[in-house]
């Protein structure tokens, strides 16, 4: 029963006996809390009598002489002294420099650390303090190893793409599965209308402050509970607890500003011309008669990344209050976040409350609740590859343009001021339109426990996430669509959508826990569950408005498209698991889940996923502990586990044959939507795990290494059809990938003086490769492009996220014309010369957090990096378009073209027109590999005489920076990039994609006295 | 034994869990219908042929790309590539506007075949409709395959649902595709009523005009002046005293079967193609100069109107004209006219022009001064029949322009390559017909080393 937390033995043995003997009194401090520790429980051993520690650590005690005290703390180790009479004493309790003996929840039971049989990463609150991350998700980047965490740009509650050991699917989901304190979350994007793949991000919702820890299931054995939703591993997030102690009440305050990471070298007004000029004599026209004419056109110089970027204020602030007593337990939190994004009009607004309580209503029978209210209010802008993007148009808007006119009005469309299509004023594309999106989540859970032994528990829980978006947008006049575009009618564009996504979960649990001679431990858990999720949406639009005064669409002229729809789907599980451990010695876990679920054919509706896993303690074996080395190495496990698991996250539907409701001439009628496939099942993925867990020199040095082989068949995938057919694609299984890889995480504690210096790192290299496509016939992903069928391709042998091309060879010296490698000798250059340039998937990821503290001083400083992922640079497929047409600005790079015969150069010759120079080739693929000063954060805790005089117990003020430096080839805005948010065959792509942000900040925590 | 209670207490919730399973499992789709239930009793027999318009209509824009781009009648003007493909004459077959046409006409034939498979053993309804219903499926699906012969050539000549056969499927001559054209207008022939609700669905007369352009395409000269005559004197349609309705109206009085796309209903006139967005919105493909010229005749009279000029526009390589067909959101007219009279009087100047009725009365000269009439642009005198040939195919140029026939007449006559290299550098005879979709050939096994020639 020592797997139970030492706390609940109070409260179970309920002898009375009468304190005797002398009174003392003392002071329990640590290191870090050295004016005193308060909570700490003081027992006399082998009784029930004793103190907790008051506020300031303090406690008072009858303890009869020769008694042994016993001194514990969560997160401490314990510590017993005997008694020898004195009437004060002053304990120092050492803090866990091992985290072997916390407790672990996976999946639907808990477990020691030390006992785990799976791969399991733990991130705890502690190591994310002071960075300035908006949700849940972001504050997993660079910290644990197998997780590739990207952000697809720097708008705030923008999207991220967190894998964990690679991807594993193509058409189906690659986002882990979230469960917040046992409840399957909403992830990716909730609002309807796409941004140009600057999405939103249910995750954002969720406060990182109120989080205690992220668990990352990695392995099958630790994720075969969660069946066929555990394919791209589980994520178990749990929020903050109350504990058995003084209510404490603490302040966290962050200020700062928000700034762009880089911009990107753009030409001025007379290079540009100058460059349009000779692309248009090249052409053998005369650019005089095209209106370019210097000392005209070049008049006016406009940096058009100056005018719509700007610093922005992030601000955060949170309350919380926690405590309790023997029968109650409370964590009350409220949060405000403030992020106002570095593009004009962009902001990100968060308020956030969560209440945690669990009572004990009687010795059996404990009731909790965990509730998160939150709202955001996300005033959007237009990004990425949209002609009315606010960046995009930036960087493409020519400088020959102003933003104001001389009356200090927006430029719109029409204007001579500025040019018109294909690209819109972007200072007049920020502020005008109205994107604005409401988010509410309530995601929350009761639960029930029911004790009837201390070998058996029942549990029982009921929870819903619930979001639910009202988009509220309109257009005016003087904006693109609103304004230019003839099927909008040019006076103005409305729309007003709702979308609700809600999940209910109810699940219940028995669990069966026995230690057989001190020798065998056995453990059991058989569990139900059912999940529903339901999703409806609704979404109205109107054009005509009589002026730009009237923005709703109640005063639109004409209101003609509206929708409204519902989808429902569900999952039914079963699910069991055994373990066994003799001594701690010989760990073995077997787990099975039966799913149900609704998005499958009445033929395959019903999934089994095993698991296996087996730990061997060497360090327990009696030749280990006899030998010299046990001095060193404190504990050493090896670990071994296989399972299935499975991906059913698609689209719902997809194995009926349907029709759908269409019109024509004012009737209605019923076209044919897709073909059905019966026969359509889970996506499965075997998987094995070998991992080593070894601990040194006392906990000081702790190490996991883990190697895996993991095998996805099945994949679900939208095979493409001949248009004979009268299909363009069938759902179907017919892929098969695999991912293997290894994973190392290292703690070390380097000095642990005066000086405490600790460094985590983490390495992951993940091997990606598509074995088998049914029809082995490539399908191109991506973007179209010049002259090939897309950017990305998909391809047996090849991995997702794999680039095609051409392959560029140079530019020809004497014709200064692109030289492409002509691959199948046909003497032509067409789309069947492309071949593949590149993929995207780095070949390693990690990170490296070093803390230092110092007295009263802390010091944390985090670098993550990527390496050897390359990243496609389509933006300059625009930008330096060698004269394809003259309507964008070019980067300072096209200053280096070719411009006469024996000019050696690597960018062809600009010629108006030529489509040939900017075929797509490989002469737009970057090395994006980096390495970024993640995090960077000072903070020095003031001392308690002052603390005291301000009448706090404690208050620490820090400064912290993100995004503070970067090492990069890349010659872009910035290598971590997705401008498809949320792919996976396309990821990797900058096509006027927001670079990262650089925040600087201040903050202050404080607890209340 | 306590433990087995509390295990059977844990049974006995799943179990008490088990019709909540069933409804979790099988939630009810909204909004959609399954196959077996699409077309099975006599109410669903609108509804299915409603589908099969709304997919067919798509062939319309599709066609006035390729009729237009494809000749000497638009250029591109922005950034979508595969306009500057067709306006640049570097058409490949990747290009997306060769694929929409392709799909758009195979997507037709899928809801054609699919009724007349199903229609038949549909209980209950009755005759009348049922015959209509299958002489639609019979001429739409001849039009699209019509279509798809004059652009691609031979190709696949799909006349069931099974998907499995047509997923594997060769290309047929274009022979035999046109037999089987005038086979399915031959089985549509006095099925359909001569007045439909309106010319946004087909009635007798769009068939016989169907039958016409067949016959003119086929020079089967006597057989194109019967149908265009039948047409002429059925006195169901009359030429629209202004030309300007013609471009500005839905429903011109002279229409006389056109792909409906009202205000409430796809007025982007399809969302892949979207005319009135390409040409007004975006301008992605503005019409060329010599186009402009053409149109700015004397000749051409008031058909002038069916383009617009805007000085803003005027930089660069735009020449600050759009096509001023297929209109604005707001107003009503993105129909796309798939015949109406005044080509059926071409086609009947055209077949007596070739029958050597130049001059006189009921002449190719009678005909065609019609529409000069109708035009405000001066009558045509006494001509020789190679000059009239040479008339006919410039009056066909200003009275049709952007309703997508330049390329289909220029290739017909034999006449592309002298007028296209004239008007491209680029112009290869391979241009005469477009292109297989890759994507068809690359996933249609039967189609692999089966290109038209020169792509």
């Amino acid at each position: 029963m020592r797997r139970f937390l030492p706390g609940i033995f109070f409260i179970l043995l309920s002898s009375l006996t009468l304190a005797q003997g002398q009174l003392v009194t003392g002071l329990v401090t640590s290191s870090t809390e050295t004016d005193g520790l308060p909570g700490v429980s003081v027992v006399i051993k082998g009784t029930s009598d004793g103190a907790i520690t008051d506020i300031e650590g303090k406690f008072s005690l009858q303890v009869p002489p020769g008694a042994t005290l016993v001194f514990s703390f969560v997160g401490y180790q314990t510590q017993e002294i005997v008694y020898a009479g004195q009437t004060r004493l002053n304990i120092l309790l050492l803090e866990e420099s091992t985290e072997l003996t916390e407790v672990v929840v996976i999946g639907y039971s808990s477990v020691q650390k030390r006992d785990i049989t799976g791969s399991v990463a733990t991130l705890k609150a502690d190591n994310i303090k002071d960075i300035s991350i908006t949700g849940v998700d972001q504050a997993l980047q660079g910290q644990v190893a197998g997780v590739q965490v990207v952000q697809s740009s720097g708008t705030p509650g923008g999207g991220i793409a967190v894998r964990i050991r690679g991807s594993t699917s193509i058409n189906a989901s690659n986002r882990p599965l979230y469960i917040i304190d046992g409840v399957p979350v909403q992830v990716g994007a909730l609002s309807q209308r796409d941004f140009g793949g600057q999405d939103d991000n249910a995750l954002a919702l969720i406060p990182p402050g109120d989080i205690e820890s992220w668990q990352l299931l990695k392995d099958a054995s630790a994720k075969a509970m969660y069946g066929s939703r555990a394919a791209n591993g589980v994520v178990l997030i749990t929020t903050k607890r109350g504990r058995k102690a003084k209510s404490s009440i603490t302040f966290d305050i962050q200020r700062g500003i928000v700034d762009i990471t880089k911009k990107i070298d753009l030409l001025n007004s007379t290079q540009l011309l100058e460059l349009q000029r000779e692309a248009v004599r090249n052409a053998g026209k005369n650019p005089d008669g095209l209106g370019l004419i210097p000392g005209v056109t070049d008049a006016v110089n406009t940096n058009w990344q100056d005018a719509v970027l700007r610093t922005g204020i992030m601000q955060q602030y949170q309350m919380s209050a926690s405590g309790g007593s023997d029968n109650t337990t409370y964590y009350l939190s409220g949060s405000y976040r403030d992020e106002q994004g570095v593009q004009l009009n962009n902001r990100f607004r968060r308020l956030s409350g969560v209440m945690n309580i669990e009572q004990k209503l009687n010795p059996k029978l404990t009731l909790g609740t965990n509730l998160t209210l939150a709202r955001s209010i996300n005033n959007r802008v237009k990004g990425d590859n949209f002609l009315d993007g606010v960046y995009s148009g930036a960087v493409k808007s020519l400088p020959y343009y102003t933003p104001y006119d001389e009356n200090g009005r927006i430029v719109g469309p029409g204007s001579a001021l500025y040019g018109g299509f294909p690209n819109f004023n972007p200072v007049g594309q920020a502020l005008l339109p109205r994107f604005d999106a409401f988010t509410t989540k309530i995601l929350g859970n009761v639960n029930l426990r029911y004790e009837f032994s201390k070998e058996l528990l029942f549990r029982v829980q009921a929870g819903i996430d619930y979001n639910g978006v009202e988009e509220d947008q309109y257009e005016s006049t003087q904006t693109a669509i609103g304004g230019v575009l003839e099927s909008v009618g040019g006076k103005g564009y409305g729309v007003y959508s709702t979308t609700t996504n809600s999940s209910f979960i109810s699940n219940a649990t028995l669990s069966y826990n026995k230690t057989l001679n001190e020798k065998h431990h056995l453990s059991a858990l058989l569990g139900t569950e059912i999940i529903r999720t339901n999703s409806r949406n609704s979404s109205v639009q109107g054009r005509i408005f009589p002026s730009d005064d009237f923005t709703y669409i109640t005063s639109a002229g004409i209101v003609d498209q509206g929708t409204s729809f519902k989808a429902q789907s569900g999952l039914f599980s079963l699910f069991g698991e055994v373990k066994y451990d003799y001594a701690d010695k010989y760990l073995l876990t077997l787990g099975m889940r039966r799913d149900g679920s609704s998005h499958f054919g009445p033929g395959n509706r019903f999934g089994y996923f095993p698991s296996v896993s087996a730990a061997w303690r060497i360090s327990e074996e009696s030749f280990f502990t006899a030998s010299p080395i046990h001095e060193v190495v404190n504990d050493l496990k090896l670990r071994i586990s296989a399972g299935l698991t499975g991906n059913e996250r698609i689209t719902n539907y997809q194995f009926l044959g349907t029709w759908s409701a269409a019109t024509y001439n004012g009737n209605s009628g019923v076209s044919p939507e897709k073909i059905g496939n019966p026969y359509l099942k889970w996506e499965s993925t075997r998987e094995l795990n070998v991992g080593l867990d070894v601990s040194l020199l006392e906990g000081r040095i702790q190490l996991t290494a883990d190697g895996y082989y993991n095998k996805t068949s099945d994949l679900l995938f939208a095979r493409p059809y001949p248009s004979t057919t009268g299909f363009t694609s069938v759902f179907d299984n017919i892929a098969e990938l695999e991912n293997k890889g290894v994973e190392l995480g290292l703690t070390t504690v380097n000095i642990d003086k005066q000086l405490k210096w600790t460094t985590i790192i983490n390495l992951s290299r993940n091997l990606n490769k598509i074995l088998f496509l049914a029809d082995s016939i490539p399908v191109y992903t991506g973007y179209q492009a010049n002259g090939v069928d897309g950017t990305n391709v998909l391809q047996v042998g090849q991995p997702l996220g794999t680039f095609t091309g051409l392959r560029f060879l140079g530019v020809d010296p004497g014709t200064g014309n692109a030289i492409y490698d002509d691959v199948n000798h046909d003497g032509k250059i067409t789309n069947s010369d492309a071949v593949v340039i590149g993929n995207a998937q780095p070949k390693l990821i990690g990170g490296i957090t070093n803390k230092f503290n110092y007295g009263r001083f802390d010091l944390s400083v985090f670098f993550q990096w990527s390496l050897g992922n390359k990243v496609l640079n389509f933006s300059k497929e625009t930008l330096v378009n060698s004269g394809q047409d003259i309507q964008n600005n070019q980067l300072v790079e096209a200053l280096r073209r070719w411009q006469k015969p024996g000019d050696i150069t690597d960018v062809p010759r600009y010629e108006l027109s030529n489509t040939y120079n900017n075929l797509h080739s490989s002469r737009f693929l970057e090395d994006g590999s980096y390495l970024r000063l993640k995090s960077l954060s000072f903070g020095y805790t003031l001392p308690p005489n002052l603390t005291a005089r301000l009448h706090m117990e404690r208050v620490r003020v820090f400064a912290s920076a993100t995004n503070l430096w970067t090492y990069t080839k890349y010659s872009g805005g910035d290598p971590e990039v997705s401008t498809l948010d949320g792919s996976t065959a396309s990821q990797g792509i900058d096509f006027f994609t927001l670079p990262q942000v650089r925040t600087l900040s201040v903050g202050i925590n404080a607890a209340l006295r | 034994m306590k433990n087995l209670y509390r295990i059977l207490f844990t049974t006995a919730l799943c179990i008490g869990l088990l019709p909540a399973c069933k409804d979790t499992l099988e939630p009810k789709p909204v909004d959609i219908l399954t196959d077996d239930v699409v077309l099975n009793e006599p109410a669903d027999v609108n509804n299915v042929e409603i589908g099969l318009y709304n997919a067919f209509r798509t062939i319309a824009p599709a066609t006035v790309i390729a009729g237009d781009a494809t000749a000497d009648m638009l250029i591109n003007n922005g950034t979508f590539t595969q306009y500057q493909e067709l306006g640049t004459k570097q058409i490949t077959s990747a290009n997306a506007s060769v694929a929409t046409l392709w799909s758009s006409i195979y997507q037709a034939v899928y809801i054609a075949n699919f009724i007349l498979e199903r229609l038949p053993k549909v209980e209950g309804v009755p005759t009348s409709q049922r015959d209509k219903v299958m002489a639609t499926a019979h001429f739409l699906r001849g039009y699209a395959y019509f279509i798809a012969a004059y652009s691609f050539g031979a190709v696949p000549l799909v006349t069931t649902t099974a998907i499995d056969d047509n997923r594997n499927i060769g290309r047929t001559s274009r022979d035999e595709i046109l037999a089987f054209v005038l086979a399915d207008y031959t089985a549509a022939l006095g099925k359909l009523p001569t007045k439909p609700v309106n010319t946004g669905f087909a009635g007798e007369y769009a068939v016989q005009a169907a039958l016409a352009r067949f016959h003119l395409y086929q020079e089967n000269w006597a057989d194109a002046e019967k149908f265009a005559t039948q047409v002429i004197t059925s006195k169901q349609y009359s030429l629209d005293t202004a030309f300007v309705n013609v471009v500005t109206r839905d429903f011109p009085a002279e229409s006389i079967l056109e792909a409906a796309y009202t205000l409430t209903d796809d007025p982007g006139t399809n969302g892949n193609i979207g005319l009135n967005n390409l040409f007004v919105g975006r301008r992605e493909i503005i019409p060329s100069n010599p186009t402009v010229v053409a149109l700015a005749s004397d000749e051409s009279g008031d058909r002038f109107s069916s383009i617009s000029f805007n000085a803003d526009n005027l930089k660069g390589n735009d020449n600050g004209w759009s096509v001023a067909k297929y209109g604005t959101a707001d107003q009503d007219n993105n129909n796309v006219i798939f015949f109406r009279l005044g080509e059926m009087y071409l086609i009947r100047a055209e077949a007596r022009a070739q029958q050597d009725k130049v001059t006189g009365d009921n002449t190719a000269q009678t005909d065609i001064n019609v529409l000069r009439a109708r035009a405000k642009a001066p009558q045509i005198g006494a001509v020789t029949k190679s000059q009239m040939i040479q008339l006919i195919e410039n009056e066909r140029r200003y009275e049709l322009a952007f309703e997508g026939h330049r390329w289909y007449d220029l290739v017909r006559t034999g006449r592309a390559s002298a007028v296209m290299a004239a008007a491209s550098p680029n112009w290869q005879s391979k241009y005469e017909l477009w292109p297989v979709p890759q994507r068809e050939i690359q996933n249609n096994p039967a189609l692999v080393g089966n290109q038209n020639p020169g792509y």
